[in-house]
């Protein structure tokens, strides 16, 4: 009896201590959706939550009220966890998905799933080996990888030796940037030696560091151009570049991606341009999509969120800046 | 072992986690939300799926707790057994061989884990960790640093060949959508059958009450006459089978071989398995409380899930139920005092 009361105290506790965040608001008429980032820390996650909640404000404009559940998996970077949540919300009932997959393969039954319980899913991001969803709204990375190879040719002057340091083994969406960027070179510029392009860095900062230092040593002295294909990969090679002398502008660097880092690089002269993406828009017209294909409109099966270039002379155009400091606050609170 | 009676300490502690998972549910039976999303046939049956790889993984773990001992391997052998699985089915192996030699990694691990621990005379703590960094650096090298995706159709003719295994394997924990509570996934009914056999070898046979022996004194169990070395390699073999079994669960749940998967696992097990009445010191705990405390882990993060709880507030509740849990078996002898006091002073 006495532990039962205990029980009953401690799961009390527990209940309690959990009410205190509680939203309290409940679905009314109006559209439920749910937003599944891979992660929830990252500045690019954020801005994904932020497009979604514009796509919201608009929609309530219009009338049509919907209500936004952002929930990203408990560890990030863990499939289990998200095909646990992408469950928890079939179970659940709400109306549609929106969902960036960790794992192009691990995510297929999850989301075959939601197909059979009459659920809608946009996918955004990254691909996902199924036709089961409504519509795949994301970066066009190859095109990325192009943009970037181009304007590092044009800084080049058609000549001279670059280096590709890549991501990491099995990231689609890296892999498609490298490639991008290695057509573009053989395409248009073949007067450019690609010095390495079998080099992958690893996923955290700390190896991609180790890796560029490497690479560095054995090229340090004949590379004019290096292209990194995402946010770490960019700002370790430009500090290992920083570190052998050549930086501010003697090794060319094309970056992937923003960061606080990589753009004061950029403003340094450090690194010559940075190739980005806009995940507002991605978050935006994820919503925005899913509600369309729930009204019953047809959608298209692949929507391009687009890439733009930024380099020192462009960065204070306010385009570039509503890019690289998306108006977070405007949309998520100051809170958050 | 005789049963305990109605009413002693003892029953009171075997029903423990029985009576905080009701409590959970009945909190939960409270909450408006909660009653009418929680409660559905449809939900109970994805947190159980959800709880398989959990529940299988205590099962084992239940074991080498009791005997006084520690496995924190158990989350890189299911990892490593995952993309043994995968890479078995890859070769083309039928189902039977690729359980068996999934299970039998496992069970491999496990053994050097208790033949280590035995011989040499080391810290399970110690062996155990050595033995993570092993398998999950054994997967990571199986599978090439990457995932393993066996095809799931292997050409239209290959597809029908009876030998291929990747439906019959990744079918196990097929969650599938349905408004009502059955039907129940294989893994399911797998771990709900493996929990009742491992329940009565624990209580009830020779092997059981030798690891309950050994785990409450280790000296005296030797003096018995207990081959104490040789039970303890059996427990470890016995675990890590278990756990190479979670593996090919993991498999299936992922539809892939996963080396990063199920990192922090063991964790989650170890947790089950003392909310589950068990003691790190050895000699108490039950295979029926660590299953409960499992799915008493799944029901909350569930239930956070349904009231958009973030994140962190989900964390935060298991930690203080873990906590609470354990701290119960310090409460509870100065809570009975505080009862009693009124009546002895006669």
């Amino acid at each position: 009896m006495k532990s039962w009361l205990l029980g009953a105290a401690c799961a009390a506790l527990v209940f309690v201590s959990g009410c205190g965040s509680q939203s309290g608001d409940s679905s009314g008429n109006g559209l439920s959706l749910v937003v599944i980032p891979k992660g929830t820390t990252h500045e690019f996650w954020k801005s994904i939550h932020a497009g979604a909640i514009k796509a919201k404000q608009e929609l309530e404009a219009a009338g049509q009220p919907v209500k936004i559940i952002w929930k990203g998996p408990l560890k990030e970077d863990d499939r289990d966890e998200q095909i646990k949540v992408v469950e928890n919300f079939i179970a659940r009932g709400v109306d549609g998905i929106v969902l960036a997959p960790l794992d192009d393969k691990a995510l297929v039954r999850p989301v075959e799933t939601a197909g059979k319980a009459d659920i809608s899913v946009v996918i955004i991001d990254s691909g996902l080996q199924t036709d089961n969803y409504a519509s795949f709204v994301a970066t066009d990375n190859t095109l990325g990888g192009r943009m970037g190879g181009a304007h590092l040719g044009k800084l080049l002057g058609g000549k001279g030796s670059v280096l590709l340091l890549r991501y990491a083994v099995g990231s689609a969406s890296t892999t498609k940037r490298e490639q991008g960027f290695l057509d573009e070179m053989k395409e248009n510029f073949p007067g450019i030696k690609v010095l390495s392009s079998d080099q992958y860095a690893g996923a955290t900062r700390d190896l991609a560091y180790t890796a560029s230092q490497n690479l560095l040593s054995r090229y340090g002295n004949e590379v004019n151009g290096i292209f990194c294909p995402n946010e770490s990969v960019t700002v370790s090679m430009t500090k290992a570049v920083r570190d052998i002398g050549k930086a501010g502008g003697m090794v060319k660097i094309i970056g992937f991606d923003t960061s606080v880092q990589s753009l004061r690089d950029l403003k340094s002269g450090d690194v010559a341009g940075l190739v980005v993406q806009n995940p507002v828009k991605m978050g935006y017209l994820g919503v925005m999509t899913l509600v369309e294909n729930l009204g019953g409109k047809a959608v298209d099966k692949r929507i391009d969120t687009g890439v733009a270039l930024i380099t020192s002379e462009n960065m204070s155009e306010p385009d570039m800046q509503e890019l690289l400091n998306p108006p977070l606050e405007k949309y998520l609170g100051t809170g958050n | 072992m005789n049963f305990p009676s109605l009413g002693s300490r003892d029953f009171l502690k075997a029903i423990r986690p029985f009576a905080g998972l009701f409590v959970v549910l009945l909190l939960f039976a409270l909450d408006g939300e909660l009653r009418s999303l929680f409660f559905k046939g449809s939900n109970f049956k994805m947190i159980l799926t959800q709880t398989v790889i959990v529940a299988i993984g205590a099962m084992g773990m239940t074991m080498v707790i009791v005997s006084g001992g520690i496995d924190l391997s158990a989350g890189s052998v299911v990892a490593l057994c995952s993309v043994v699985t995968a890479r078995l089915i890859e070769q083309g192996h039928g189902l039977a061989a690729v359980l068996t030699l999934a299970v039998l990694t496992g069970g491999l691990a496990g053994l050097a884990n208790g033949g280590i621990i035995t011989t040499v005379r080391m810290m399970p703590f110690i062996v155990t960790l050595g033995m993570m960094g092993i398998a999950r650096g054994i997967s990571k090298w199986l599978a090439n640093n990457q995932t393993v995706n066996p095809e799931s159709c292997c050409g239209a003719d290959l597809c029908r060949c009876p030998g291929f295994s990747m439906e019959s394997v990744s079918q196990f924990m097929a969650y599938e959508w349905s408004p009502t509570f059955f039907p129940l996934p294989d893994g399911v009914w797998l771990a709900l059958g493996l929990a009742v056999v491992m329940a009565v070898v624990l209580r009830s046979t020779v092997f059981g009450r030798y690891v309950f022996a050994i785990g409450s004194n280790e000296d005296t169990a030797r003096l018995c006459g207990i081959r104490v070395n040789l039970n303890k390699v059996a427990i470890y073999a016995l675990a890590g089978a278990f756990f190479g079994l979670a593996g090919v669960m993991q498999f299936s749940r992922l539809t892939q071989g996963d080396p990063s998967v199920a990192i922090g696992l063991e964790l989650q097990i170890i947790a089950a398995v003392v909310i589950g009445g068990a003691s790190l010191s050895g000699g108490a705990g039950s295979i029926p409380g660590s299953v409960i405390g499992a799915f008493m882990m799944a029901c909350l993060a569930n239930g956070s899930g349904i009231k958009d709880w973030p994140n962190y507030m989900q964390e935060i509740i298991i930690g203080v139920v873990i906590i609470l849990a354990v701290g119960m078996d310090k409460v509870e002898p100065f809570i009975q005092r505080l009862f009693k006091r009124p009546s002895s002073p006669n």
